[in-house]
């Protein structure tokens, strides 16, 4: 690279060179005055093409092609139609991850609200029992909603491992002598295991409101501490391309190392993972994004089933048979034990539920948007 | 996680569907993958391989009982070995099956008996696993291998490439419908179609009506699965050049003999960690079969035998 075209390091001046940006930041902002002939051509050349890239960063469905599995998406189409892929491949076997997309017709704020505000438990098929918000400091008290669980196989199945002190459940050593002390109590949920369940969760969203994801508690009874930390960062390290999209939103909500700087909605919920109930928690948070947004839904806990998981956002305005509307891409990355042991079809399979699941959530979603609900 | 999530997303996919010798079993025995046990210790985070794989290892043996052709009847027990090892790596349409395959019959005969006493097939496993859309999934597999007795004279007879299609639809979790073929050039029928169902009764009771291992499984804890079901075994053997010569009958030299039996029985399997599964059944073989179709020469069984099995699971 010619002298002129380097780019200064952080702190450095240069007589060629104005570093009016942020200390520490790299820019190149002017040419040099007496740019012979050739080196000036290149230079235009570069901004030319510096500016192409910008244009074509302008572009939501172009963007959406450069970190997305969706390189030809139509958004006629979407407007109508959820598409979805499954991502790319992850070289550990106990990741699994989907991409959707679609088009709302409202713009990128609205469609933001929206989701942000969206119950999806009262949509019974997708079978999440309770959902509950919690406050910037979580008490057990916050944990209260848990006291009206339905009554069902899932969740009694939950009631009665809790009770038993199953090796399923995904507790820390030092949350295990909090365990009840054997059956007893009446209910779904008996208080004795809704109390030690809003003990525990309470302890993980406080550590979570002053950590982050990294700082979790391992579920040492494994015999191999899984970190639901670990599990966010290795689900993102093998997929590049999103990573790289969302760096500066992943840095600020929480999601990779630290507490981060935005503003998080906390929630739990009890939901049913493979016909048992299942105990999580999650933040959700957002960051507007030149003229969209980026959102990040983490659930850094989940008391089995799974380890960790993550639905990622980006949204762009476009307008659509002269609407203003919202593209949205989606991206679902979760990490459970019980991928890793599936192999060929029932990989597949298990990639075509999460599809249609996904699917289906984002239907709902719409139809609700639609109706106002 | 705002949808459902479901991950034990376990189905034969029909892909087992009519396979010679078993020899899709592994996806059929992975009941409950990954499922912490309740009375083990919990689940280990499995060792990340870059290249998945999986294999299984089983071992049986079927007590004695007759077989007969017109007035001959012979005496005969059986053991039956089988090693499975596959390749999954992931590619852009789906997921390879890179693997080898050994299975052995081996039968206990008078020395009168004009059958082989020893059955093997030595095979690669040559596959793709891939989607139509969301909820059509197809397995295309070829086993080209040797099939037929000692291989101590190969030719090129005892070469064959059995292939295997089937294809699941994706009904709903709950509900798979399945449908498939069985191409094989040294079988009686060449193609051979045939279709199946997978269909999640209650939360811990499924019906596995898909071949060749058609099953009723009642959960009875995570780790612990209770079955009831019928296994159909059958491959098609190349004889050796002097056979018939050595059993007074040349009409059986270098003869294509399809090799059939049905198994019923109740067995247990038991997840011993994320990746492995044991499973023991045992019940009796009320059929079984030596068709020298092509030779018009068949021994059919007359009498019931007792049989018991053991096979190891593993999925890495």
């Amino acid at each position: 690279m010619p002298p002129h075209l380097q780019l200064l390091p952080p702190g450095r001046s240069d007589d060629h060179f104005d570093t009016t940006g942020e200390r520490g930041e790299w820019f190149l902002l002017r040419p040099p005055p007496n740019l012979p002939p050739v080196p000036r051509a290149f230079l235009i050349l570069f901004l030319v093409l510096t500016a192409a890239l910008c244009a074509q960063a302008a572009d939501p469905l172009a963007e959406l092609g450069a970190f997305s599995v969706f390189q030809n998406a139509n958004l006629d189409k979407l407007k109508s139609e959820v598409t979805t892929a499954r991502g790319p491949a992850m070289t550990d076997g106990r990741h699994l991850s989907v991409q959707s997309c679609y088009v709302v017709p409202v713009p990128p704020a609205k469609a933001l609200e929206a989701l942000q505000q969206w119950d999806a438990s009262r949509h019974r098929e997708l079978k999440i029992y309770v959902h509950g918000d919690l406050p910037g400091s979580p008490t057990p008290a916050s944990f209260s909603k848990l006291g009206s669980a339905p009554d069902n196989a899932a969740v009694a199945t939950l009631a009665e491992k809790t009770q038993k002190g199953s090796h399923d459940l995904q507790i820390s050593n030092g949350e295990k002598p909090l365990l009840p002390a054997g059956p007893g109590g009446k209910g779904p949920l008996p208080d004795p295991v809704q109390s030690f369940w809003s003990n525990v969760l309470s302890g993980r969203a406080q550590n979570f409101v002053a950590n982050g994801a990294a700082r979790q508690p391992g579920y040492e009874f494994t015999g191999q501490e899984v970190k639901s930390g670990d599990e966010l960062a290795s689900l993102l390290r093998q997929q590049d391309k999103i990573r790289k999209q969302f760096a500066g939103f992943l840095g600020d909500n929480g999601v990779s190392g630290g507490r981060g700087s935005l503003k998080k909605d906390l929630y739990f919920e009890l939901i049913d993972v493979d016909d048992e109930g299942v105990l999580t928690l999650g933040s959700f948070s957002s960051k507007a994004v030149g003229s969209g947004f980026q959102a990040a839904d983490v659930t850094y806990y989940a008391s089995g089933g799974y380890y960790a998981g993550l639905t990622l956002y980006q949204m762009w305005p476009v307008e659509v048979g002269g609407q203003a509307s919202t593209l949205v891409w989606r991206g679902d990355m979760i990490s459970a034990a019980s991928l890793a042991t599936l192999h060929g079809m029932e990989k597949l399979a298990s990639e075509s539920a999460m599809m249609k699941d996904i699917s289906k959530a984002v239907r709902l979603l719409k139809g609700d948007m639609a109706t106002g609900r | 996680m705002r949808f459902p999530v479901r991950l034990r997303f376990i189905l034969a996919a029909g892909l087992s569907l009519l396979a010679p010798l078993a020899l899709l079993r592994a996806g059929l025995d992975d009941k409950n993958p990954g499922v912490p046990t309740t009375d083990s210790p919990g689940p280990a985070i499995p060792a990340h391989f870059d290249l998945p794989s999986e294999f299984d290892v089983s071992e049986s043996y079927v007590g004695s009982a007759d077989v007969r052709r017109d007035s001959r009847s012979h005496s005969l027990d059986e053991e039956n070995s089988e090693v499975r090892f596959v390749l999954t790596p992931r590619i852009s349409t789906g997921y390879l099956r890179l693997g080898v395959e050994w299975e052995r019959y081996s039968f206990g005969f008078p020395e009168n008996a004009p059958l082989p006493n020893t059955l093997q097939n030595i095979n690669l496993v040559l596959g793709l696993d891939a989607k139509f859309s969301d909820s059509i999934l197809f397995r295309l597999e070829a086993q080209p291998g040797l099939y037929g007795t000692f291989f101590n004279h190969i030719t090129s007879g005892d070469f064959n490439v059995p292939i295997v299609l089937g294809g699941t639809y994706l009904y709903s979790p709950d509900l798979q419908i399945i449908a498939g073929a069985v191409v094989d050039v040294n079988s009686k029928y060449p193609v051979f179609p045939g279709l199946g169902v997978r269909w999640k009764l209650a939360s811990k009771l499924v019906l596995d009506a898909v071949l060749p291992t058609p099953r009723l499984e009642y959960e009875l804890t995570k780790a612990t699965t209770l079955y009831a079901g019928a296994e159909l075994k059958e491959g098609n053997f190349r004889t050796d050049r002097h056979f018939g010569d050595n059993h007074r009958d040349p009409s059986l030299n270098h003869a294509v003999v399809t090799f059939s039996e049905v198994r019923v029985g109740v067995g247990l399997t038991q997840r011993l960690s994320n990746s492995l599964t044991l499973s023991a059944e045992g019940g009796c073989q009320p059929y079984r079969e030596f068709d020298f179709y092509r030779a018009d020469a068949r021994y059919r069984s007359d009498g019931v035998a007792p049989y018991g099995q053991i096979s190891l699971h593993g999925a890495f």
